[in-house]
């Protein structure tokens, strides 16, 4: 056990500076260097100090091992647009509101995606089931833009008198109620459908029919036989969710006007504020691949059967 | 279920791939065709399965044959016809600029399809060349290339798609396909490599070895073409994501320029008016979620019918 966990945490070393790697090589193509735009005119002396204070005189390489020396101690490097700011500073400033939404949207999505899936294992074939499981492909295949637009038009505008909710902003907490929703829908639709086939799977195993036939009370089988096993695979569903989590991000925080991650990433990106869009990519990436490592030892530990198999 | 013969023809599997399984090769042709004729009657049992596809394709039609048959110029302004509510003569009304919204949204909807099948099939064909080398190989090779995968699990693909677009300069048709299918071919890479590996233990694979034929040949003839099931499969699989990935970028204004349209494009203009006239986001929107969904279903369908003996988790 020890062992596994020493293992896998030793393999994201060079997963992350892979991931850093690439992330490096990407930003290294895009054309153009940011001190020689015409705009900008700068005089050769001052250009080559410039490039010799961001070390861009020097080999990829050396630029690489200077980044992730960087990254490993927490420094991301300055902002090339915006002057006394690091991109460190902007992490700071922005990343807590991402944070906080993607927090509470999975904290939606876990409190109503499961019971929606128990529901529908429960009644499979039922009114119910379908009813819960309609509505969670809708929520996976309609775009999160139309969600969080018809939001928008329903509680903050058409019905605005009754629920008083803002268009937009994450400051108050009423602000932040329509943006959780609109992003916590997809990952809801999620946890319903896999709870929903996990359970059907364990309700056919024979220690819960060993269960039934002892007598157990309905309830007790569910909560302490059914429940929890079927629980353990949606652990796995964390990888893929993060993603969808992080693209959604930059969508309900463009629509809503939250000032996070995602949004700043687009306005970076129009900017040309390279080193902020490298840094934040290699955030986001660091994020996902330490969440893969947790999720992987997590799920060691619940299922003992998949410590040797992955590694 | 009754189906009428004339959707019998409509779904029956394509008679380009129908034709490589009855012509040559011995003892193979009974066997495959049934493969086949089997998985057409379990899709066909599919109720959700027969609606989807029916959808997707009603979609289709919708997309190739109105621009054609419209009696409205797509791209003329007029300013006497703005914002239209729907009626008779524009089913969907019309746009800020006095366009046919049914006729518009047909156009965005070819766009849409175009990019994210082409994009799709992008995302197959490294998914293939990765997946098949892996798994044919093995070895420290196939150990390697999965642990690069495994790097690369669950990484957003929506900033990489981004990069790529700034690293390419502009945005085109082309550039948006390179951008939606490069941070997302990895799923389909392991698909490929899993059947491939398991398709190298069968015993028609050894046999084919022991009469000598070299590698190029037992790929190219007995692995890849097996693989066919699971990549239909996986086009259906792919297309939803890709079609919301180019949609997203539209979006936010990363896509697809004006005055060429996508869907997602589309719903990025309809967005500025929807407090008046919400119906110009919500129309491309749904013409998304219908789709997605239709394609899902499909994608459901098809691993049940191909696929029996794995189940939906």
């Amino acid at each position: 056990m020890v062992g596994f966990i020493i293992r896998r945490l030793l393999w994201t070393i060079p997963v992350l500076l892979l991931v850093i790697l690439m992330t490096f090589l990407m930003m290294r193509q895009i054309e153009g260097n940011p001190f020689r735009r015409s705009e900008r005119a700068v005089s050769p002396a001052v250009q080559r100090n410039l490039e010799r204070k961001f070390n861009l005189d020097e080999p990829w390489y050396v630029q690489y091992a200077l980044y992730v020396k960087g990254v490993a101690t927490g420094d991301l490097g300055p902002s090339l647009v915006l002057r006394n700011q690091s991109v460190n500073d902007i992490v700071k400033e922005h990343f807590p509101k991402s944070l906080e939404l993607g927090f509470l949207a999975m904290l939606f999505a876990i409190v109503f995606g499961i019971p929606l899936g128990v529901i529908a294992a429960l009644r499979p074939n039922t009114v119910f089931d379908y009813g819960a499981m309609f509505f969670a492909n809708v929520g996976f295949a309609v775009p999160s833009f139309l969600i969080a637009t018809l939001l928008i038009y329903f509680f903050a505008l058409q019905w605005g008198d009754i629920f008083g909710l803002p268009t937009s902003g994450w400051s108050t907490p009423q602000s932040k109620i329509l943006p959780v929703i609109a992003l916590g829908l997809g990952p809801m639709a999620y946890f319903a459908r896999l709870v929903r086939g996990t359970m059907l799977e364990t309700l056919q195993q024979d220690y819960v029919r060993t269960a039934r036939a002892k007598g157990l009370s309905s309830r007790r089988i569910l909560f302490v036989h059914v429940l929890k096993n079927s629980l353990t695979p949606a652990v796995t569903a964390a990888g893929p969710l993060l993603g969808f989590l992080i693209t959604g991000s930059f969508i309900i925080e463009f629509i809503f006007a939250i000032p996070g991650i995602g949004k700043y990433y687009i306005t970076a990106v129009s900017a040309r504020d390279y080193s902020v869009v490298m840094g934040l990519t290699v955030l986001l990436s660091v994020i996902v691949v330490l969440a893969n490592m947790v999720v992987d030892i997590l799920y060691g530990v619940l299922d003992p059967r998949t410590r040797e198999a992955r590694t | 279920m009754v189906v009428s013969p004339q959707e019998q023809r409509m779904r029956a599997p394509d008679p380009a791939h129908a034709g490589d399984f009855l012509g040559t090769g011995a003892g193979t042709p009974i066997q495959q065709s049934s493969l086949w004729r089997d998985a057409k009657r379990r899709y066909l049992r599919n109720k959700a399965a027969v609606v989807a596809a029916s959808i997707f394709l009603i979609i289709l039609a919708y997309c190739i044959i109105v621009p054609i048959i419209s009696p409205y110029d797509p791209d003329e302004v007029n300013f006497d016809e703005r914002f239209l509510p729907p009626s008779l003569e524009h089913p969907f009304g019309t746009d800020g600029f006095g366009r046919d919204l049914f006729t518009r949204v047909a156009l965005g909807g070819r766009i849409s399809i175009a990019i994210g099948f082409a994009a799709t099939l992008a995302i197959l064909v490294i998914g293939l060349t990765y997946g098949s080398i892996s798994g044919f190989v093995g070895g420290w090779l196939d150990n390697a290339m999965m642990r690069f995968l495994d790097a690369l699990y669950g990484l957003p693909y929506l900033p990489f798609a981004i990069i790529t677009l700034a690293i390419v300069g502009t945005v085109n048709f082309w550039t948006m396909v390179i951008a939606l299918s490069i941070a997302s071919w990895f799923t389909a890479a392991r698909i490929v490599r899993g059947q491939i590996i398991t398709l190298k233990q069968n015993d028609y694979v050894r046999a084919a070895t022991a009469v000598g034929a070299r590698w190029f040949r037992i790929l190219g003839r007995h692995l890849v073409p097996n693989t066919l099931g699971v990549l239909i499969i996986a086009i259906f699989l792919e297309l939803p994501g890709v079609i919301l990935g180019e949609a997203f970028l539209s979006f936010i204004g990363l896509g697809i320029n004006p005055p060429d349209a996508s869907w997602g494009s589309m719903a990025q203009e309809g967005r500025s008016v929807y407090r008046t006239h919400p119906i110009l986001i919500l129309i491309p929107s749904l013409a998304i979620a219908t789709l997605v969904l239709s394609a899902n279903f499909i994608a459901d369908g098809l691993r049940d019918a191909l696929d029996p003996r794995t189940k939906e988790t």
